[in-house]
C-alpha cells in the first residue's frame, strides 16, 4: 500500500492507471503497480470513473439501441431457468460469487473471512433445514419450495454438520453418469509432485477436484482457478470453474467446481494460478494441472 | 446544441428526487432478483437484454463473442443483484458497469487475436444519442451527455473511440495520429469532468457526499 491516505487525491500517474483500468484493462505489471499504490481515495476514484464510463457508454448505446436477437434471448431464458434451479437446490455458486473480490477493488482482503463465515452459516442452516441424516447424495437436495414442509427439530441442540467435500465427492461418484478424469501435473514449478483427478457428472453439472501435493497459496496474492474446456463452445474461452485456495499444511484437497455456464461437451480441465478473485480469460502463464476426457 | 443538452439535463435533474422517491417505494428488478423473486430474473432479460446486447456488440470482436459475453454478463447481474444500491446510481448504470467489466476483461485477454470485425454495421453506427433519448435512458446518461457537449471535439472523439468502440489508448493514438500522452490527457479531462458532475449531482440530491 502507498503512503497515500484515504483523504489524499491520487496523483496524475495513478489517475491515468485508474482510467486505463476502467477503459481497457491493465497489464499484470500495471495491475501490480496499482496494487502497490492502492489507497481508499484511489478506490473511490476508481468507482467514480467506472460509473462515469458506464454513463457515457449508456449515452452512446441510446443512440442506436439494438434489439436482443431471439436466439440469444432464448439462450438467456434457458440460462435463467438453470440459475433458478441452482438457487432452489441450494447451489452455493451465488455465495462464491459474492465472495469474489470486486475486480476494481481487489485488495480488500479483510472481508474474505466474513464471506467464508456467511457461507458456513448457510451450510449450517441448510443442514439444519434438511434434518439429521448424516450423509446424503448431493443431488437429493430438496428444492427450496419443498423446504417449508420439512419440520425442523424443535430444539436443534446440535445442528447436523453438512457433508464434507470428500463425502459429497463420494456421493457424486456413485451417481449414474459420473466420470473420473485424471489430472496430470505440468512443468510449472508450482506443479512439482502434484497428482489429482476430477469427478464430473454431466447430468447434474456438478464436479469435484481432488489434489495431493498442490502447494498452499496466499489468497491475497494469487488463487488457483479451474477452467473447463467445453467442446460445445468457443474453444478460445474455456469456462470459468471457480477459484479456490489450498491452505498451508493440507495433504489432500477436494474442491467443488462451480461452472459459470452449463458444460455442453466436456473436453478437458485445466488449473491455473491467477490473481485474487480469478480472471475472465486466462493468459495461461501458470498452468499447474490438466486433464482431458478420453 | 450545448444549450439544448444543458436544458434537457437540468429539466431531468429537477425531477430526479421524485424519481428516486418513487423508486424507493417499488422494489427494482434487481432488488427483486436479490430477494429471490424468480419472475424478476426473467424480467431482467426483458428489461435489460437490449442494453446488454448493445454494449456487448460494441465491445466484442464478433457476434459469437457478444453472445457468449451476454450470457456471462447476465449471470453476473443475477448473482450480484444484492450489491445494487439505488442511492449510488441507477440500475442501468449498475448493469452497464457489470457489462463493461466483463467485456473489457474479454477484450484485454483476446488482445492478440485478429481485430474486431469491421464489417459489423454496429461499429459504423456508433455515435452519441440525442439529449432526449439519453434522458430517457438514465439520468446519468443525460448528465454525461451534457458534459460531453462541453468538451473539446478531440476530447469527445477520444472518449467515443475508447468507451463506445473499445479501442485502447494506443489504438486511439494511432487512429487519430495523436501522441499517446495527448490521448491520455483527453481521456483524463473528459472522465474527470463527467465524474465531477455526477458526484456533484449525487451530493446535491442526497445532501451528503456520495461515498
Amino acid at each position: 500500500m502507498s503512503e497515500t491516505g484515504p483523504g489524499n487525491a491520487p496523483d496524475e500517474a495513478m489517475i491515468d492507471l485508474l482510467i486505463k483500468q476502467v477503459t481497457e484493462g491493465l497489464s499484470p505489471e500495471e495491475q501490480r503497480a496499482l496494487d502497490v499504490l492502492d489507497s481508499a481515495a484511489a478506490s473511490e476514484y476508481s468507482r467514480d470513473f467506472e460509473r462515469a464510463a458506464a454513463a457515457i457508454a449508456l449515452a452512446g448505446a441510446a443512440s442506436h439501441p439494438e434489439s436482443l436477437p431471439a436466439d440469444v434471448k432464448a439462450r438467456l431464458e434457458r440460462q435463467a431457468e438453470e440459475f433458478l434451479a441452482g438457487r432452489r437446490s441450494g447451489d452455493l455458486a451465488a455465495v462464491r460469487d459474492a465472495a469474489a473480490p470486486t475486480p476494481l477493488a481487489r485488495v480488500k482482503t479483510g472481508v474474505v473471512g466474513w464471506y467464508a463465515a456467511a457461507a458456513c452459516l448457510l451450510l449450517a442452516l441448510f443442514a439444519w433445514l434438511r434434518g439429521p441424516p448424516a450423509v446424503a447424495p448431493v443431488a437429493q437436495v430438496p428444492p427450496a419450495s419443498t423446504v417449508p414442509a420439512v419440520s425442523p427439530p424443535a430444539i436443534p441442540a446440535t445442528p447436523a454438520l453438512p457433508p464434507t467435500p470428500a463425502e459429497q465427492r463420494a456421493a457424486l461418484l456413485s451417481q449414474p453418469g459420473s466420470i473420473t478424469v485424471q489430472l496430470a501435473a505440468t512443468k510449472d514449478p508450482a506443479a512439482v509432485g502434484v497428482t489429482g483427478d476430477v469427478v464430473w457428472n454431466p447430468m447434474t453439472q456438478q464436479g469435484f477436484l481432488r489434489f495431493v501435493g498442490l502447494k498452499s497459496n496466499d489468497p491475497r496474492l494469487q488463487q488457483y482457478q479451474t477452467w473447463i474446456v467445453d467442446g460445445g463452445r468457443d474453444k478460445r474461452y474455456p469456462l470459468d470453474g471457480g477459484v479456490f485456495d489450498v491452505p498451508a499444511g493440507s495433504s489432500e484437497v477436494i474442491v467443488p467446481i462451480h461452472a459459470e455456464l452449463p458444460v455442453r461437451v466436456l473436453k478437458a480441465f485445466a488449473i491455473t494460478i491467477e490473481q485474487p478473485g480469478g480472471v475472465v480469460v486466462s493468459a495461461l502463464h501458470h498452468v499447474v494441472a490438466t486433464g482431458a476426457t478420453s | 446544441v450545448q444549450n439544448d443538452c444543458r436544458n434537457t439535463a437540468e429539466s431531468v435533474l429537477a425531477i430526479l428526487p421524485n424519481k428516486i422517491a418513487s423508486q424507493s417505494m417499488t422494489p427494482s428488478v434487481l432488488q427483486r432478483v436479490a430477494s429471490g423473486d424468480s419472475i424478476a430474473v426473467r424480467e431482467c432479460i426483458e428489461q435489460y437484454g437490449a442494453l446488454v446486447w448493445s454494449l456487448a456488440r460494441r465491445l466484442s470482436r464478433t457476434a459469437a463473442d457478444a453472445e457468449d459475453a451476454t450470457q456471462e454478463i447476465f449471470l453476473q447481474i443475477w448473482r450480484n443483484a444484492s450489491r445494487f444500491d439505488e442511492s449510488k446510481g441507477s440500475e442501468k448504470v449498475f448493469i452497464a458497469m457489470i457489462a463493461r467489466r466483463r467485456l473489457i476483461d474479454r477484450l484485454r485477454k483476446s488482445a492478440n487475436e485478429p481485430p474486431m470485425d469491421s464489417s459489423d454495421e454496429v461499429l459504423d453506427s456508433v455515435e452519441w444519442s440525442d439529449p432526449g433519448t439519453a434522458a430517457q435512458t438514465s439520468i446519468e446518461a443525460a448528465e454525461a451527455l451534457r458534459v460531453l457537449a462541453e468538451l473539446r471535439p478531440e476530447e469527445r472523439q477520444v472518449l467515443e473511440l475508447g468507451l463506445l468502440r473499445g479501442l485502447t489508448q494506443s489504438e486511439i493514438a494511432e487512429r487519430l495520429g495523436m501522441p499517446l500522452g495527448t490521448v491520455k490527457s483527453c481521456m483524463r479531462r473528459g472522465l474527470i469532468r463527467v465524474r465531477e458532475c455526477m458526484k456533484g449531482d449525487a451530493e446535491r440530491i442526497s445532501g451528503r457526499p456520495d461515498v
